[in-house]
């Protein structure tokens, strides 16, 4: 038992590492570039991201004294059913989708060629990569009603063919990385005909998918679906059989649906990628990619191998929590049943991040938006919006909030899987290091200078 | 739900679900949250006890997470007027 206890606060040790790595990592950066941040700090950078991981700390500490058992299943379990048109959504909803499919790629194709006038450009990444994914964790994932390729997929042939079972959901995890990959590294955040030629080509990929492994795909290949239901598992408004359903936010990620490993690294890749993507718009990114290239490393292999790295690091990091979790509470559920249920407590940080990142992009360029949208192929002179001051400060909110709200669902977790209240406390201390250590990294990365990824 | 338990120990095994736990009194809390209706008395009334001896624990945990509070709040006054 001794020896095991030893091994546990190892392993402790060992977290508490990487966390004062990120810390270190903070100040050795925290000097020379304060005065180019556009954030501009008034205390030292490591003294603000202690701050920022010490509010979590100290919400940690408070939702920990939240010990009635009652109160607790009470909060998740308030609901009231919504009254949906099904039909009329599903139908609104498929055309929407449908339609909006063919004028990315028509004015793809076709539009001016500058960024902030193209419809495709507009669309895919304002309205439905920064807004309609904020809605999806803010208020519920209409995905399924809108999704354009289910509904290709549907009126053509379906295969009877099947994935192995033991791939499990990795192709999904596999696709979601190289989707976040081919965003940083290619073009297609600018180069409207490059937008329209993948989305042609996501759309074969998918057809021909669907014609091979029938169903299997939507469900195990295709990331996108998976994405938009994992945010919406934050969100207030949940799908059920019998209608819509409204309930307190974060409240439908305390009941256990996933399912094995790959089911809990897409969670982690989702969280990673969110976080990589403004990892590499930081200057410590392109200090250190600089003699890498120099010394002759292609940088798209660069990009690739560090996107691999860091999953692996977040999922390692999340794994050794969960394992020290089982030592420190202590309990006998397996590793893997204890990851199935704790990783979707990542999910609302991973939300939290992106509204940090996306909602001034998306208030700002939302009047373009509107104004292409009018006149797709002959759109006026873009506006963009002047968002006041005060909004620069919101991503700091969102980062923390986000991390707010996975406390107190780590915590309802730790209380539905666990019989004793102090062991459920006890399940997460090595969780709650875990994520102090993501939210001083997401609050120093949103505390960056915003440079556009070097050597692309 | 999936368990695991070390060759080295013995689980105190859940008669009525099968579900292994760490020791005694976490299998009379988990009998009296997962099958409170179907147990006899003398076991809710185990359960009870169980239930309050954890209060007064949790009563002392809450002590020292409120004396880590103030420490952090004082911690982050000090480092605020010394590097703010």
């Amino acid at each position: 038992m001794d020896s095991r206890r030893l091994r546990a606060l190892r392993r402790l040790a060992l977290l508490a590492g990487a966390l004062v790595l990120s810390t270190g990592v903070a100040l050795a950066h925290g000097g020379s570039l304060r005065g180019a941040a556009p954030e501009r700090l008034a205390v030292p950078t490591w003294l603000f991201l202690l701050t920022g991981g010490g509010a979590v700390g100290a919400s940690f500490l408070l939702a920990s004294v939240v010990t009635e058992r009652g109160f607790v299943g009470a909060v998740h379990e308030w609901h009231a059913t919504l009254p949906a048109p099904r039909r009329a959504l599903a139908w609104g909803g498929g055309l929407l989708g449908l339609t909006t499919l063919a004028l990315v790629v028509v004015a793809g194709l076709a539009g001016p060629t500058e960024p902030l006038r193209n419809a495709a450009i507009l669309v895919v990444w304002v309205g439905w990569w920064a807004g309609f994914t904020m809605s999806a964790y803010l208020v519920g994932d209409a995905w399924p009603a809108l999704d354009p390729w289910r509904r290709l997929a549907a009126v053509l042939p379906t295969g009877s063919g099947e994935l192995p079972a033991r791939v499990g959901s990795w192709p999904s995890v596999a696709a979601l990385l190289l989707l976040v990959w081919i965003e940083v590294v290619s073009p297609v955040g600018r180069d409207p005909q490059l937008l329209a030629l993948g989305v042609v080509g996501y759309t074969l990929v998918t057809l021909v998918g669907v014609a091979v492994v029938g169903d299997d795909w939507f469900d195990r290949v295709d990331p996108l679906a998976r994405v938009f239901r994992t945010y919406g598992r934050v969100a207030p408004v949940q799908r059920t059989d019998d209608g819509l359903r409204l309930c307190v936010p974060g409240a439908a990620l305390t009941s256990p649906v996933l399912d094995g490993w790959d089911e809990v690294a897409f969670v982690v890749a989702l969280l990673w990628g969110t976080t990589f993507d403004g990892f590499v718009t930081t200057p410590t990114w392109a200090d250190a990619a600089a003699p890498l290239v120099t010394a002759g490393v292609p940088p798209h292999l660069l990009y690739a191998l560090v996107l691999l790295a860091g999953f692996g690091l977040f999922l390692g990091v999340f794994r050794l929590a969960v394992r020290v979790s089982r030592r420190t509470a202590p309990t006998y559920l397996a590793e893997r049943e204890l990851a199935e249920r704790f990783a979707l407590s990542l999910v609302p940080i991973a939300a939290g991040y992106h509204l940090a990142h996306y909602l001034g992009y998306f208030l700002a360029l939302s009047p373009a938006l509107a104004s292409t949208l009018a006149a797709p192929l002959a759109p006026p002179t873009p506006t963009v919006l002047a968002v006041p001051g005060w909004v620069g400060a919101l991503p700091i909110a969102f980062v923390l909030g986000g991390h707010l709200l996975a406390i107190w669902v780590a915590h309802s977790i730790a209380y539905a899987a666990l019989p004793g209240r102090l062991q459920a406390v006890r399940s997460q201390y090595s969780l709650t290091l875990v994520m102090v250590f993501y939210t001083m990294t997401s609050l120093w990365v949103v505390t960056r200078p915003d440079l556009t990824p070097p050597y692309l | 739900m999936r368990t695991t338990v070390p060759p080295d120990e013995t689980a105190a095994v859940c008669p009525e679900c099968g579900r292994p736990l760490p020791d005694d009194r976490l299998r009379t809390l988990h009998r009296g949250i997962e099958h409170f209706e179907t147990l006899a008395e003398p076991e809710r009334e185990a359960f009870l006890a169980a239930y309050r001896d954890e209060t007064d624990e949790i009563r002392l945990f809450r002590l020292k997470a409120l004396g880590t509070l103030i420490l952090l709040y004082f911690g982050f006054l000090f480092a605020y007027s010394i590097f703010g």
